[in-house]
């Protein structure tokens, strides 16, 4: 505990350690595998080995011994078949007479006593299907998009319109267009997926495990399960990693898990092994992006014209979001009038896609930022200078029309970055296709500038009205305490930390009295899932201001049981009245618990009036804010073999009021790295088969510490004044534009455009040499 | 299938085993000695989640059968890190420097990292990167994690 | 139960127990040395075998020795005492350079010369270094030992020269003396990765001329293979620009390599020149 003086509590700002460190690096910490569940059985999915068919029968092999193991299929499912996602047109199982969709859809479950026999029984199923030819990857569906857009198989489609397009075309002096791919992610949490659900002798489930947003499957499943929202609870235990990998997907395998547990009676855990967690849940949205661009010989941006389509697999679940977001970064951070963005997700035979750090914005971050550079290069302009001349900056309109005020720090996170990295000096050194003298490796500096919208998007956090409470309790350790109840999860992120250090400041508390319980259905308000960036600004502003209303309750105690009316305050966890002794917080809570019983504050988010948006037409004021970042990479490619390096990366960012200044370059550095694998290496493919075929650790490869370049992080403050203390999200952006970064890196060193990541050695050997003989 | 009957010393105590030959020492320490500290990411070697130190070397836990750890076997967990000076000094390093997010590779990262102390006190930062190359973390970038360790360095005793 | 669970492991003290074991059939087992390839294959799906035999830590194949002429490597040596051993490095270089790029520490503990040997993967990092020293693999049998060159050992895809009831021993291999010798590894990372191509090359040149080359390539075809079109080439060639073009365009003329998950074929055959050309210009 700290040291007591008559000053506030002021940890918002400080690096306070994690106060979820000391468990993590003892080993101490209990995971989902880690905990020793007695008497449950465990659960294998049955899939489909086609990526297209009618399912004809289930044929379980009549030769196995199937005592004690409990098979459940669609017949199982006691309400109706259909999950309620985004819409409802997702089976929880394929059913007899129905289609397959993609390979490894899920037709039934089965449970065991040991995961090896769930597996052999799993094994013994049989599935009879009238195979159909599949449309397995993106590729195909661009390939039809181009030659016949009217049969494109889209499951939504949305367009932003800004202005006159045509006009801008007719007054630009030039026109640029091209296209930019990207292919699968797998997020790669450390920790595979895994839950447990545990039948209720009133009929409810509970499901317990790596749950990235708890209240997902208590509204996702009441359809299959028939159960209400209060008959489905989720409780969260640790989570090793989930980076949005933990959003949609738990709903599914709880929903798996809880048709044998239900049928059985007994509790059913399904974890997945690595092989099993790549190949058959989702990833991040492969993409193709093509740009239209008019501008004038000054460099003005007359028109943008974007088309942008996510792969979204067999299914919606959450793509038309994932699009919404890709298409509002399309062209956000730069001034232009006249806009049409076309975003669309295209229906292809394979595993639906789903949440990745960024969800969407870093495929249009991808597009948009190597075609400014292209843009630049076209004008004969540096690449920093032309940013500077076009970026969006306070006062200018974003595509759908939103003001952007003074809160958005666009201009001096680019200044910033430029000078951290020296970057006009560096430009005078790249290699552009022929060493230096004095140059070993072809050396290339390039750079990336763009936003990412906090919180949901439009009004989305008017409608939601996420809450929170705040209460006092007593704690594990006997001593009267604060409860912080909000279903945020902790993932890694360090939201534990930063809301103890709100919650602290606010209730002007010593840490040691706080307590963040793992989020539980049961027992926390709905403050929504822990994505969108919108953590730290919106459910950080419940707490903030919940803490505030608890701290007014237990003043207001203190001064009628304590001070004989006499105002008190709460400061450095003592309750201070004027000309009185100070009693300190424990002693006080002690009584106000014995007296009053719990006691709690509570907020509901409210967005300011002034925020319009019309979700029909995409017009208004998409984000209640916008982080800003730019990055600088630098690059060097061996001309013998092609092998590519990234030595150094300059990120500076504008995140609004940095809360933990060292959990928050984490997160920078940890998406950075990230994105590094996006951009450089990380590569999935789609055989044929309709597997992916790189399934494995051995052949998905993300860096390692020998990949990382030295990272300069820095921050600049533009709070978001609405919401003290004024965070804005942090969780995507680091993750949105390193990869164009170093592809206009690898353009300044090899002069050539690379238009499709990862850019491997392959890809640079085939810019620089295919098809041409001897060396460069 | 084979049955071993050996004895070893885990983190310092002495310890009967019996179990299949083939039995994954991952799963035997997490399984039947309940030190579920060491993670599995991959069960095939390549993430080191499941490190583990056997007679000074760190190995991955999931793909070394038991049956090839004699009698008289040292092993050393992130369990049994905590007792020695230097690994509790990388365990200090680590909270301080903010290493750790999710924490899943966190175990596997601290035992390599105190196995690399071990033969190399005072590791250039090139040596803590290739020390440290068989853990995969996806959460911090490494960049922390390597920061860590040159703190806990610099922290160690000198040594004559 | 796991399926490495069900195997039968044989823990044999020494060689010759192993050997008998080997001999008959009705004992032989699978070989299992540090487990990095095996235990790896049978987690993700190769049908484990009913019987195995630990060769882990057997003294007669841990040591390292030096002759006049040529070193004796064990087959159970770890890559990670290969690397740390001082002495070893200044006789063949090349292959030391290759076993400290294997995996990462903890595969180096474990992962022995004789596994990478056997397993016989054409990724095999340390295939190429053993195939430029030009020397040969010891196996024991109870019918005695037999020693064949490092050039035959590879037959085919994930086959080798040895016979069932044969256990490699070591690998004895002639010293590089005044030849320089490098190796090179093209990886899908800087470390835990597995080749997209490597060279190993032990080249000697006198007064500017090329007196011998030898010249070994991994990931580019079935086996490592050496590149004996080249190496001919170049021999009693003087080291020009003009012949170092020469013999890239040969390397790329001669291999013949595939596309998989890690690389294309088109990459591997023209980075196999881009090999042997870093291997001449940095004699
Ligand atoms: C994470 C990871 C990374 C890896 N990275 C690399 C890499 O970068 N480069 C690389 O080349 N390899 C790599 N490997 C593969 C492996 O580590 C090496 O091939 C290692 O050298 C194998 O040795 P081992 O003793 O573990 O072999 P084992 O797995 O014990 O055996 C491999 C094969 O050799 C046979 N065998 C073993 N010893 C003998 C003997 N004395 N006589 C006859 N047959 C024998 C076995 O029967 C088996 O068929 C990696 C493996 C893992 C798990
Ligand atoms: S679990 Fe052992 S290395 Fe991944
Ligand atoms: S902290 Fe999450 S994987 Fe390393």
């Amino acid at each position: 505990m700290t040291k007591r003086t008559s000053q506030s509590i002021r940890l918002v700002g400080k690096g306070m350690p994690r106060v979820d460190a000391d468990g993590k690096v003892c080993g101490t910490t209990r995971y989902i595998n880690d905990i020793d569940y007695k008497g449950i059985l465990h659960g294998a999915v049955v899939r489909s080995p086609v990526p297209r068919g009618i399912l004809k029968a289930i044929v379980p092999d009549a030769a196995f011994d199937w005592t004690g193991i409990t098979l459940a299929t669609a017949k199982d499912i006691p309400g109706i078949n259909v999950v309620h996602m985004h819409d409802r047109t997702m089976p929880l199982l394929a059913e007899i007479g129905g289609e397959i969709r993609y390979r490894g859809e899920p037709v039934g479950v089965v449970a065991a006593k040991t995961p090896e026999l769930a597996a052999e029984a799993a094994r013994r199923i049989r599935l009879e299907i009238d195979e159909l030819p599949p449309l397995l990857t993106l590729e195909e569906a661009v390939a039809i998009f181009k030659s016949a857009p009217g049969q494109l198989d889209t499951m939504k489609e949305q367009d932003i319109v800004k202005g006159d397009i045509a006009k801008g075309f007719a007054e630009a002096d030039e026109i640029l267009e091209a296209e930019y791919r990207a292919g699968h992610q797998e997020q790669l949490y450390l920790e595979n997926q895994g839950l447990v659900v545990f039948p209720q002798k009133d009929g409810s489930i509970l499901s317990e495990g790596s749950i990235q947003c708890p209240y997902f499957p208590v509204h996702e499943l009441n359809d299959p399960l028939k159960l209400p929202p209060e008959k489905i609870r989720v409780r969260q235990t640790p989570i090793g990693g989930a980076f949005g990998g933990k959003e949609d997907y738990p709903t599914m395998l709880t929903g798996y898990a809880a048709l044998p547990a239900l049928k059985s009676g007994k509790p059913v855990k399904i974890t997945y092994e690595r092989n099993e967690d790549i190949l058959f849940t989702p990833k991040r949205h492969p993409v193709w992006v093509r740009y239209k661009t008019g501008f004038k010989k000054d460099g003005t941006l007359t028109a943008i014209e974007c088309d942008y389509i996510l792969d979204g697999g067999a299914y919606l679940t959450i793509s038309d979001v994932v699009m919404f977001r890709g298409i509002l970064h399309c062209a956000v951070a730069y001034r232009c009038d006249n806009v049409v963005i076309r975003g669309k997700v295209a229906r292809t035979n394979s595993m639906p896609c789903g949440a990745f750090r960024g969800f969407g914005a870093p495929q249009a971050i991808w597009g948009i930022e190597s075609h400014m550079d292209a843009i630049a290069a076209r004008l004969g302009k540096a690449p920093h200078e032309y940013r500077l001349q076009v970026h969006a900056r306070p006062g200018d309109r974003t595509p759908t029309g939103q003001l952007l005020t003074e809160e958005n720090g666009s201009t001096a996170c680019l200044k910033l970055a430029l000078r951290r990295s020296d970057f006009a000096k560096k430009l005078r050194q790249v290699s552009r296709g022929r060493l230096r003298k004095g140059q070993k490796k072809l050396y290339g500096v390039g750079m990336s500038f763009f936003a990412h919208g906090s919180a949901f998007t439009g009004d989305g956090e008017a409608k939601f009205k996420a809450k929170g409470r705040v209460e006092l309790a007593a704690l594990e350790n006997g001593k009267p305490g604060v409860n912080i109840r909000v279903s945020s999860t902790e993932m890694g992120q360090g939201v534990h930390t930063i809301f103890t250090q709100i919650a602290a400041d606010a209730l002007s508390l010593d840490p040691a009295f706080i307590r963040y319980p793992m989020a539980d259905t049961g027992l926390v308000p709905n403050s929504g899932p822990t994505v969108a960036s919108r953590t730290t600004m919106v459910v950080g502003n419940v707490v903030h201001r919940a803490s505030l209303d608890l701290k007014n309750q237990i003043e207001a105690f203190a001064s009628l049981r304590f001070f004989q009316g006499a105002p008190a305050e709460l400061r450095a966890s003592q309750l201070v009245a004027k000309g009185r002794k100070p009693l300190p917080f424990a002693k006080v809570a002690k009584a106000m618990l014995a007296e009053v019983g719990s006691a709690s504050g509570f907020f509901q988010f409210v967005l300011p009036d002034s925020i319009q948006w019309d979700q029909q037409t995409f017009k208004g004021d998409s984000y209640p804010g916008y982080s800003w970042s730019a990055n600088v990479a630098e690059v060097e490619i061996d001309p013998l073999t092609c092998e590519i390096s990234v030595p150094r990366v300059t990120a500076v960012i504008d995140i609004g009021r940095v809360i933990n200044p060292v959990t928050a370059s984490g997160q920078v550095e940890g998406g950075l790295t990230q994105a590094l694998g996006y951009a450089v290496m990380e590569k999935i493919g789609t055989g044929r088969n309709g597997l992916y075929d790189a399934a494995r650790l051995q052949t998905y490869i993300i860096p390692t510490a020998l990949d990382i370049p030295e990272y300069d992080v820095k921050f600049v403050e533009y709070p978001y004044s609405f919401a003290p203390p004024g965070g804005k999200g942090l969780g995507e952006l680091p993750m949105d534009g390193l990869a164009p970064a170093i592809a206009n890196a690898v353009e300044a060193a090899t002069g050539r455009r690379l238009r499709q990541i990862p850019i491997t050695p392959e890809a640079i050997f085939e810019a620089l040499h295919a098809g041409k003989k001897g060396t460069p | 299938m084979s049955t071993i009957k050996r004895t070893w010393k885990v983190n310092g105590k002495s310890v009967a085993v019996r179990a299949p030959a083939g039995r994954r020492l991952l799963d035997f320490l997490r399984e039947d000695l309940g030190l579920v500290g060491s993670k599995e990411g991959c069960g095939e070697g390549e993430c080191g989640a499941c490190t583990v130190i056997v007679d000074g070397e760190p190995v991955v836990s999931c793909i070394l059968p038991v049956g090839q750890l004699p009698d008289g076997t040292e092993i050393l967990t992130v369990e049994g890190i905590e007792k020695k000076r230097a690994g509790r000094l990388i365990q200090q390093a680590f909270v301080e420097c903010g290493a750790v997010q999710c924490g899943f590779c966190i175990p596997g990262m601290v035992v390599s990292s105190y196995a690399l102390l071990c033969r190399n006190p005072k590791p250039s930062v090139q040596a803590i990167r290739e020390g440290l190359a068989g853990n995969l973390c996806r959460c911090t970038g490494y960049t922390k994690i390597i920061q860590a360790v040159k703190l806990a360095a610099s922290r160690l005793p000198k040594r004559k | 139960m796991k399926t490495t669970e069900k195997i039968d492991i044989r823990f044999p003290k020494t060689l010759a127990e192993a050997l008998r074991l080997q001999a008959r059939e009705e004992t032989r087992g699978k070989l299992l040395a540090g487990g990095t390839d095996l235990m790896v294959q049978w987690a993700s799906g190769v049908p484990a075998p009913g019987r195995a035999t630990s060769i882990w830590n057997l003294p007669e194949l841990s040591s390292i020795e030096i002759f006049p002429g040529h070193v004796e490597i064990g087959a159970g040596v770890t890559h990670a005492f290969l690397c740390d051993c001082p002495q070893i490095r200044a006789h063949v270089p090349a292959l030391v350079a290759a076993a400290a790029t294997v995996g990462a520490k903890q595969i180096q503990a474990r992962g022995t010369l004789g596994g990478n040997a056997a397993n016989a993967s054409p990724a095999g990092d340390t295939a190429p270094a053993l195939l430029v020293t030009g020397g040969s693999v010891v196996l024991a049998s109870l019918s005695g030992t037999r020693e064949i060159p490092l050039s035959q050992f590879w037959t085919a895809y994930r086959q080798i020269a040895a016979r069932p009831d044969e256990i490699i021993v070591a690998f004895r291999l002639p010293q590089k003396g005044k030849a320089r010798e490098r190796f090179r590894k093209i990886g899908t990372r800087r470390a835990q990765a597995i080749s997209k191509v490597m060279a190993a090359s032990r080249i000697l040149v006198e007064k500017g001329i090329i007196q011998s080359a030898a010249i070994a390539l991994g990931s580019v075809a079935p086996t490592p293979v050496r590149l004996g079109a080249v190496e001919s080439f170049l021999a009693g060639k003087s080291l020009s620009p003009a012949v170092i073009d020469e013999a890239e365009r040969l390397a790329q003329a001669t291999v013949q390599p595939i596309a998989d998950i890690r690389s294309s074929a088109e990459y591997r055959r023209w980075a196999s020149g881009r090999l042997v050309r870093d291997a001449l210009e940095n004699l």
